[in-house]
């Protein structure tokens, strides 16, 4: 048993030693690149839909009529966009007569890429669907887009696509907290995205503007925004208008309930 | 004791050459002589048999597919898929150690049983014994690894189907070309099985244990899987022998891309021809003090 | 390369010089120098410890010297590689065989060793060494006597001209020694030229012509048993009376070249040349005391052997 650890633990000191000088002369980059996930994804992406279009009778579906285009996203704005990690986010984007795009023009897909160049994804069910499908024969079948594997070539074209998406932002608050002083605060939540979410919201509980606010979100960032106009005795509601200069916000107005004021 | 014939008188000069001069061959029928009387070796070989196709049964009769290795999700419903599963569960560390359990005995059981003293004081060189056991080492390995994707290929055709299969960039592959990629992926594993059975016989020289020979090879290659996974030394990647287990990828990609494959056949190479040199300097200079 | 055929003399056997094997700052073989001629009984006599082991273990390869060479027939390990072998059988230390295998097939596959289907030979062989009927049956159930007599058999195989036998007695049983014993000289006796080593003196007596004594790696003494034997002091005799006291008496008195010395496991010891010791055990005789035993306590060549070798106490030699 003795001899056995010896030998491990020394075998492991040659390889420890070893790597070390390997990495001390290459400087441990990664073949996972962006690049190379927003060229493989979409591509294997268009023939699963198109599969599916078939299991589901949709006509006029094929991979290249599809023209899909990924921009993807390591862990948010400050991350560098390389390495393994379940933290990428690939926006896609594709046409399909049948789906229509959302408005920001792409769907988010979650990837989970391993160092060997092999990544799972799943896509987003409000587009591709859920886990089973009924086929056009009335069978329950596994979706094959709802989550699916591929592996790229880790010595692939790592040149950038220049695909980019404008972020997404999405008003988080469902129920308005006036302070002491009646103020109220908006949480936005800006999504995963080239440029970040940059723009004004305007507040007005009926016809008393409660004022605009200027936002700078970062991607896959929230914060917090705080009106300076108090929220009348009567009000019982606020209007909340997003108006974008970078990113895609709300396209309609939110409104928001106010709680009745204590008596 | 009774009485026969004794050696001849002794002559009054040396004969100018020997009569008989064993070569590799004859070493090579020495070991697989003490190969194939070893349950050991029959065991493996028919366990690599009858394993896999136990292995696909269970999985067949799974409600929720194993998701989390490639081509899991089909496997309950694509025999090819199922054969590449299998395939990657058999290179974690079944792979390693159907070879170390041959190789890594190589030379230790010599110093086991003592009889380093009785085959060196015989008429083959250390360097022919040498290459004889790594010859047989390797073959084994080979043989095995056959069985081994035989078995599981024909067990998955068989049991789940041969439909066409969903490659690893969403093509769709038809059952003929399917079979051929499934097989050559199978057939691929031969490069690091080879690096590991070097590997296992340099411990085997080593350690002079055989639990050592046998064990080590494993353990390194389980380490070696772990560090290979790590992101930011991922440059250590082409020199790890568990890296080359992942090289079939590409053959089921669409474009197929063949860069890993030739890192194999250099990582593979270079581990092989490293730990035979190692193992073969270190027997030719030992002192047989045991035995 | 080798001896030119029309010299006469032919080449020894064994050639073995300034031979050096250190482990560390233990000296196992110090500048041994021995030769062995074609046809010779040769013994190597030592302790536990004095270096024969290591020396035969060098003359097979087995272990690489220091410093130094060993012809075999003429060549050097560093000019034949393992053709220096050609000829030459035997085993160091007690034969090991693999136990999974049954006694033929250990034969069979050292046979391909060898580089010839010596087929034919292993049923001759196993005649010899006495193993036929057992032959089959795996090597793990065989007893000490019968694995020693397999690894002759292993050596006969090879037709050797050079026999080596590193203590071939060791660990038997009275009747497998005599056994053993009366094959070496049957072999021995053939024509062969055999270097047999031991730590029984007896052993080596009955059959060598010459002997090198070792001791601690080093050459204590190098010569024909006749040499040997005309340096071997006197033995001490056991001598048992029914009247001690009267006799180391007799001895004092009469008998300077009698040492007479009481024997710690009771009786007397009396040392002294063999004419004396006869007048003396005569004159006891004459003077009315009964004698009851009168045995040599060793054989004069053990004495002169544990003399040479530093044997040290009764202890010591028991055990050797």
């Amino acid at each position: 048993m003795r001899r056995f650890v010896i030998t491990v633990v020394a075998a492991l000191a040659v390889v420890v030693a070893v790597s070390g000088a390997v990495l001390a002369g290459t400087g441990g980059g990664s073949s996972v690149t962006r690049a190379r996930l927003e060229r493989s994804l979409p591509t294997e992406f268009a023939r699963l839909y198109a599969d599916q279009a078939g299991l589901l009778g949709h006509r006029g579906v094929t991979p290249a009529s599809l023209q899909a285009r990924a921009m993807c996203d390591k862990g948010g704005a400050v991350e560098p966009d390389v390495g393994p990690g379940s933290n990428w986010i690939c926006l896609v984007s594709w046409t399909d007569p049948n789906v229509p795009m959302p408005p920001e023009g792409y769907g988010k897909f979650e990837v989970d890429v391993h160092s060997n160049g092999c990544f799972t994804a799943g896509g987003p069910s409000k587009l591709v669907g859920f886990q089973t499908i009924t086929d056009r024969r009335g069978r329950e079948v596994t979706n094959p887009v709802y989550e699916f594997d591929g592996c790229f070539d880790p010595n692939g074209d790592n040149t950038p696509t220049g695909n980019e998406f404008p972020s997404v932002l999405n008003v988080t608050t469902t129920a308005l907290l006036p302070d002491a002083e009646r103020k109220v605060s908006l949480q936005l939540s800006c999504g995963t995205g080239s440029a970040g979410c940059q723009g004004t919201v305007s507040a007005a509980a009926g016809d008393t503007p409660l004022g605009t606010v200027p936002f700078d979100v970062s991607e896959e960032l929230t914060t917090s925004l705080h009106f300076p106009t108090p929220v009348p005795q009567r009000a019982q509601s606020v209007t909340f208008t997003v108006t974008t200069t970078v990113g895609v916000g709300p396209t309609s107005p939110v409104t928001l309930p106010v709680p009745p004021a204590r008596p | 004791m009774t009485t026969g014939t004794l050696p001849a008188e002794a002559g009054t000069t040396v004969p100018a050459v020997a009569a008989r001069r064993p070569g590799l061959l004859a070493a090579l029928r020495f070991e697989t002589l003490k190969l194939r009387a070893q349950l050991r070796a029959k065991c493996l070989l028919i366990g690599a048999i009858l394993v896999p196709i136990a292995v696909v049964v269970v999985v067949h009769s799974q409600p929720r597919p194993p998701k989390d290795t490639l081509f899991g999700r089909f496997a309950t419903e694509n025999g090819f898929a199922m054969a590449l599963l299998v395939l990657g569960f058999a290179t974690q560390w079944v792979l390693p150690l159907l070879t170390a359990i041959v190789a890594g005995d190589m030379f230790a059981s010599e110093d086991q049983h003592g009889t380093w003293k009785t085959v060196l004081t015989r008429s083959t060189s250390r360097s022919t014994m040498f290459w004889a056991k790594t010859a047989v080492a390797i073959a084994f390995a080979l043989v095995a690894l056959t069985l081994l994707a035989a078995s599981t290929i024909a067990s998955s055709w068989l049991i789940v189907g041969h439909q066409p299969l969903t490659g690893l960039s969403g093509q769709t592959i038809a059952a003929r070309s399917a079979l051929e990629l499934v097989s050559a992926s199978w057939a691929v594993m031969a490069l690091p099985i080879v690096g590991f059975t070097c590997l296992a016989l340099l411990f085997s020289v080593w350690s002079r244990s055989a639990a050592v020979g046998i064990a080590a090879p494993v353990v390194l290659g389980l380490v070696m899987q772990l560090v290979g996974a790590l992101g930011g030394i991922e440059t250590l990647r082409p020199f790890l022998l568990s890296t080359p287990f992942e090289a079939w990828h590409g053959l089921l990609a669409a474009p197929r891309f063949t860069g890993p494959l030739l890192d194999a056949v250099v990582t593979s190479a270079g581990w092989s021809v490293v730990c035979l040199t190692a193992a073969f300097l270190i027997l030719r200079r030992r002192d047989i003090t045991g035995g | 390369m080798d001896t030119d055929p029309t010299v006469d003399s032919p080449v020894d056997a064994v050639d073995a010089v300034d031979v050096t094997k250190r482990y560390g700052d233990l000296v196992a073989v110090d500048h041994l120098s021995m030769r062995v001629a074609q046809g010779e009984i040769y013994g190597i006599l030592g302790p536990n410890g004095a270096g024969k082991t290591t020396f035969l273990r060098m003359l097979f390869g087995l272990i690489r010297p220091d410093s130094g060479s060993i012809r075999l027939f003429g060549r050097t390990w560093a000019e034949a590689g393992v053709d220096v072998l050609d000829g030459v059988a035997g085993f160091v230390e007690s034969p090991r065989f693999y136990p999974y295998l049954t006694g033929l097939q250990n034969l069979e596959a050292l046979a391909l060793l060898d580089g010839d289907d010596q087929r034919a030979r292993i049923a001759e062989v196993l005649d010899i060494v006495d193993l036929t009927g057992r032959e089959r049956d795996r090597v793990a159930g065989y007893s000490y006597g019968m694995r020693q007599r397999l690894g002759v058999a292993a050596s006969l195989l090879r037709e050797p001209r050079l026999l080596v036998l590193d203590e071939p007695a060791n660990g038997l049983d009275p009747g497998g020694i005599r056994d053993m014993r009366a094959l070496v000289k049957r072999l021995a006796g053939s024509g062969l030229t055999v270097l047999l080593s031991s730590h029984h003196m007896d052993e080596v007596e009955e059959i060598c012509d010459n002997v090198t004594i070792m001791k601690r790696g080093a050459v204590a003494f190098h010569g024909t048993l006749t040499d040997l034997r005309a340096m071997a002091p006197d033995p001490g005799h056991r001598l048992g009376t029914t009247d001690d006291a009267h006799a180391r008496r007799i001895a004092r008195e009469a008998y300077p070249g009698v040492v007479v010395e009481p024997d710690p496991d009771g009786g007397l010891v009396a040392t002294g040349s063999p004419a004396r010791l006869s007048a003396y055990v005569a004159d006891l005789v004459r003077a009315g005391i009964g004698l009851r035993e009168f045995t040599p306590t060793e054989t004069p060549l053990e004495a002169l052997f544990f003399m040479l070798t530093d044997a040290g106490t009764t202890a010591e030699r028991d055990v050797a």
